[in-house]
Parts: structure tokens; C-alpha cells; sequence
């Protein structure tokens, strides 16, 4: 939205300085630098943080870098849609962005309406739905500021918010994704890298019993590039699981004191 | 679809253990496919493909509009999905919004590559016109008439063949225009170009069954599956997309099997419906 040359400028907004790349390296080994000074194979520091809506079942804040999302779990809760009687519970996820979410006022809610259906598959593999049968469950996240990789921070975070408020899972639910540029894979992009990737690997796993509950993958890649993919997102899941339980037990102890 | 006792859900699990379904295939065996081009006359491409019981209608639209402001040097592609109701009962009214919007997703996860356009089937800037203010629009629209299993597969194929089908008419811009105002644009009747669909990939869904995968898992199979990986795949052997359906959770090693199975299977898919296609195309030209 940049101001119209010689006509009177309404409003002014920045332009987003998409970082370009120079298209005949397009292929080729690209000296790439990560604007945050990660190495490739180095995720952000996670900050994470059950608890932080007192009203919810459960409830979860994490912080990736610039992405910071908040999740809350309420239920097991009469459900108002349900027309029949099931013997399983039902899940309902909302992934919703803020206005303020990305530098673009609003315009970037509109791209990201399948994140809800998809934070919807990832968890229905994972929660025990026998547990609450006739009920509902229903998961809110609120991206607070999108700084790349949303959808996964999205679901570590709703992960966490699910333990918080004590409904029964197989395990943990932890989800990386790793871009790829040119020829190097880098683990959880930010948003600029997230713009000129050539393809994106999305995998949501369980740590402890090491299976994979949801995998998407867009762009060109080769059988190399999978394996590697795939080791990397596994290593950084476990790391992450670990993190999560820390993060569980710490909660836990406070609350004993 | 009636629902399957337990004595056939047995039998369908039994039978896939052995290499021997119940319609008499072997697991990694497609049903035949039928591929029929140009077969909605308004639409600037079309097909319609029957995988044994599933038939499926795509249509191409192209429609002149505004690139999008984050990336002024491409067109625009948009896929719809929609489950008519003379499928299945239940989707009726918003009955079949779930499975449209979750077929839409993972056909514009296969089709539409990553962010850069590396390993699109669709190039996004050849459907430039002239950057930052005109480029095609295209609406790419998939009807479910009847549903027998492996739904994407088929949806996949009938939008490969509709877009070999596509005709997109030649486009001269006046080149001086001031900024603000919108160039002028003819439209040519008579001219028009082909799609180039040579990067355009076949989507391969397999279904975990059991300990074994199938690929082209009819609606009784699909209901005792336990979870599908659809994998698109592209003339040369690349990987362009992969989503996973189903709820139960897959060791690694298990999703990089089902890769190279699918490769391997994506072959004679490829050739299979690229000959189809071009019959089809060629059994057109003759009829007009």
C-alpha cells in the first residue's frame, strides 16, 4: 500500500523490504545468512508458559523468536452443535491472528483459514476422544505477532495448553518445519525466509513414541533432501518434547508449593 | 455407503494381507481410468475422469485480474472443490464442506510448489501479462458426481487433463499508460495458446491398511484404513507435495517407504494417463 506518486497521500504505511534474491543463483548454492544469526540447523529459543489464561480449562503462551501464540482449552464442555449422541468426544479448533499480527494491517488473517482445519487434524490424532464421550473440547489460539513458522509454533503451544488442562492424550504433540532454499535445508524459517522458500516440510510428531501424526509438504524435493528433512524435524521434536515436559513439570511443582 | 460388517471388514483386511482385494487387484494396481477432454464448452479447459466407480469433472477458467501486491510478477490460481450431493446424501448442503475444503488444500499443496514457484506444476509467471497490474486469474473447479474412494487421485487427474485442455487466448497490452490507470487490454478471439502441463504432477494416495499401503483404495477400503498419505510426484521424479490424512501416527520410516513405493507406482501412472489424455484430446479434434 504505498502512497500514490502526485496524488495526496491518505495514509502512509510502510512498504514491506522483501529481501530478494538474486534469481540466477536460483539452484545453486546460495550464501544465505539467516537475519537472526542462527546456524541452518538451529531452532529459536523457546519460551514457554502454561497458565496464562485463568478463565480457560488450560491454557498455554509460547514464544518462538517473533512468534508468540496463545491457546486455550476449555472443556470438556457441553457441546451446543452436536445434534446427536456420540460416544466419542468431539474436538473444535480456531486458529485467529490479531490485526496487529503482521506488518500489513489485516490482509494476512485472509491466506491462513485452513490453519484451523489443520491444527484440527494434528490433534485429533493425539487426544484420547473415548475419555469424553457426549462433551467437547474446544481449542482457541490467538496469534499474538507472526514471525514465521506459525502453524507449528501453533500446535506445540496447543499441545501444551491440552496437558495443562488435563485431557488425556497419547503424548506430547510437538510440530517443526524446515524450509528449503536453493540446495540448504534451514529448520524452523522466519518470515522473510518463509517468502522466497523453494519448499516446505511441516511435520507434527509424537516425541516419546516417535511417530508422526501430520506431514505436509509443498515444493520440489528430492529423496535426499526428505531424509534429511525428516531427521532433522524428528531431532528438533524430541528436543522440543523435552522442553515441553520442563516446562509441565515446573507448573506443577509451583502449584504443589 | 452401507456399512460393512465385521465379517467384510476381515475379509478386506485378510485379503490386502495376501496381495488379493476383494475386486480381485493386486495392492499396488489402479482400476482403469477414463479420461474424456472438452467437456464443458464454456470453460477454457475441462475433463472428466471415472477411476472405476469415482467420477470426476474439472474445469479451467482464466479471468484477467490484479496480481496480488506480494508478488506483482505472478498470476493467481485458485482451486475449488465441491462434493455434489448426488455422491452421497450426506453431502448435501453443508454436509460436504469438510472433505471440499480439505481436497482443495491438499490439491493447492500439490499443485501450486513452494512460495519461490520451485516445483509448482502450474508456472504462476507465465500467467503474467504485464507485472503489477494484469495477469490471468485462473479458477480451477473440481465437481465429486460419484464417489468410490481415492478422490484425490481422480481429482488430480481430471485437473492434469483439464489443463492440457486449457486454451488461454492471446492477450496485446498497449504499452504507454500512465500509472494510475489500468493499460488497455484485446482480448484475441482467434488466437490462442496451449497450457504448457509438462511439470504438471500425478498425486499417488496411499492407504495403510493393516501392516501393508494400497494405492486406489476404494470407499469400503477406505473405511478401514488407518491412515493415507497422498504424494504428487512429478515427470522427473521429484517429490512436489505430500499431506497426510487419517488420525493414527506413522514412524519415519514408514512415510519414506510409502515415498518410494510411490514413486515407483506414479511411473506407470503418468504414462498411463499421459496417453489417456492425449487420446482424448486427439478423439476431440476429430469430433469438431
Amino acid at each position: 500500500m504505498a502512497a500514490k506518486q502526485g496524488a495526496a497521500a491518505t495514509t502512509y504505511s510502510p512498504k514491506i523490504m522483501a529481501r530478494t534474491r538474486p534469481p540466477i543463483f536460483k539452484g545453486s548454492d546460495l550464501d544465505w545468512t539467516r537475519p537472526d544469526g542462527r546456524g541452518f540447523h538451529q531452532c529459536r529459543p523457546a519460551l514457554l508458559q502454561t497458565g496464562a489464561v485463568s478463565a480457560a480449562s488450560g491454557s498455554a503462551y509460547a514464544e518462538f523468536g517473533n512468534t508468540k501464540v496463545i491457546v486455550s482449552v476449555f472443556g470438556p464442555r457441553e457441546s451446543k452443535k452436536a445434534t446427536s449422541y456420540s460416544d466419542v468426544g468431539r474436538l473444535n479448533c480456531n486458529v485467529s491472528y490479531t490485526n496487529f499480527a503482521s506488518p500489513t494491517l489485516g490482509s494476512q488473517g485472509t491466506d491462513h483459514k485452513e490453519y484451523s482445519s489443520m491444527l484440527h487434524k494434528a490433534l485429533e490424532g493425539v487426544i484420547m476422544m473415548e475419555t469424553f464421550p457426549k462433551t467437547t473440547v474446544d481449542v482457541f489460539a490467538l496469534v499474538l505477532e507472526s514471525g514465521g513458522s506459525d502453524l507449528p509454533v501453533v500446535i506445540s503451544c496447543a499441545g501444551l495448553a491440552l496437558a495443562d488442562a488435563g485431557i488425556m492424550m497419547y503424548d506430547l504433540i510437538t510440530a517443526v518445519s524446515v524450509s528449503c532454499i536453493g540446495k540448504s535445508l534451514m529448520i524452523d524459517p522466519v518470515t522473510e525466509e518463509e517468502g522466497c522458500e523453494d519448499g516446505s516440510f511441516m511435520m507434527t510428531c509424537m516425541p516419546s513414541r516417535s511417530e508422526i501424526t501430520q506431514l505436509t509438504i509443498t515444493g520440489e524435493w528430492t529423496t535426499p533432501n526428505i531424509n534429511e528433512a525428516m531427521q532433522l524435524c524428528v531431532d528438533a521434536c524430541s528436543k522440543l518434547g523435552e522442553i515441553m515436559r520442563d516446562c509441565l513439570k515446573q507448573a506443577a511443582s509451583a502449584s504443589d508449593e | 455407503m452401507v456399512g460393512v460388517s465385521f465379517g467384510e471388514q476381515n475379509f478386506i483386511k485378510g485379503g490386502i494381507a495376501q496381495d488379493l482385494r476383494t475386486d480381485g487387484r493386486k495392492r499396488l494396481t489402479y482400476r482403469d481410468v477414463y479420461v474424456e477432454t472438452g467437456v464443458i464448452p464454456q470453460a477454457n479447459g475441462s475433463a472428466r475422469v471415472r477411476i472405476g466407480g469415482t467420477d470426476v469433472i474439472a474445469s479451467v477458467k482464466a479471468e484477467l485480474g490484479r496480481p496480488s501486491s506480494l508478488q506483482p510478477d505472478k498470476g493467481k490460481v485458485a482451486v475449488f472443490i465441491d462434493c455434489s450431493p448426488t455422491a452421497e446424501p450426506t453431502f448435501g448442503g453443508r454436509g460436504g464442506e469438510e472433505l471440499s475444503s480439505e481436497l482443495a488444500l491438499a490439491l493447492q499443496i500439490c499443485l501450486l510448489g513452494g512460495k519461490s514457484g520451485a516445483g509448482a506444476g502450474i508456472n504462476l509467471s507465465s500467467l503474467l501479462i504485464k507485472e503489477g497490474r494484469v495477469c490471468w486469474d485462473l479458477y480451477i473447479d473440481g465437481l465429486v458426481i460419484s464417489s468410490d474412494g481415492n478422490l484425490l487421485d481422480a481429482l488430480g487427474a481430471a485437473i492434469k487433463a483439464a489443463l492440457t485442455n486449457t486454451a488461454i487466448p492471446k492477450v496485446q497490452v498497449s504499452a504507454e499508460v500512465a500509472d494510475d490507470e489500468q493499460p488497455e487490454i484485446d482480448i484475441s478471439d482467434e488466437e490462442y495458446q496451449q497450457f504448457d502441463t509438462s511439470s504438471v504432477p500425478v498425486i499417488v494416495t496411499l492407504t495403510k491398511v493393516g501392516n501393508h499401503y494400497i494405492v486406489d483404495a476404494t470407499a469400503e477400503e477406505e473405511s478401514q484404513m488407518s491412515s493415507a498419505v497422498s504424494i504428487s510426484v512429478n515427470r522427473a521424479g521429484h517429490i512436489c507435495g505430500l499431506t497426510k490424512r487419517g488420525g493414527s501416527g506413522l514412524d519415519p520410516s514408514v512415510i519414506l517407504d510409502m515415498i518410494s513405493v510411490a514413486k515407483h507406482v506414479s511411473e506407470t501412472l503418468m504414462n498411463n494417463l499421459d496417453s489417456k489424455i492425449s487420446a482424448a484430446e486427439a478423439c476431440e479434434d476429430d469430433e469438431s
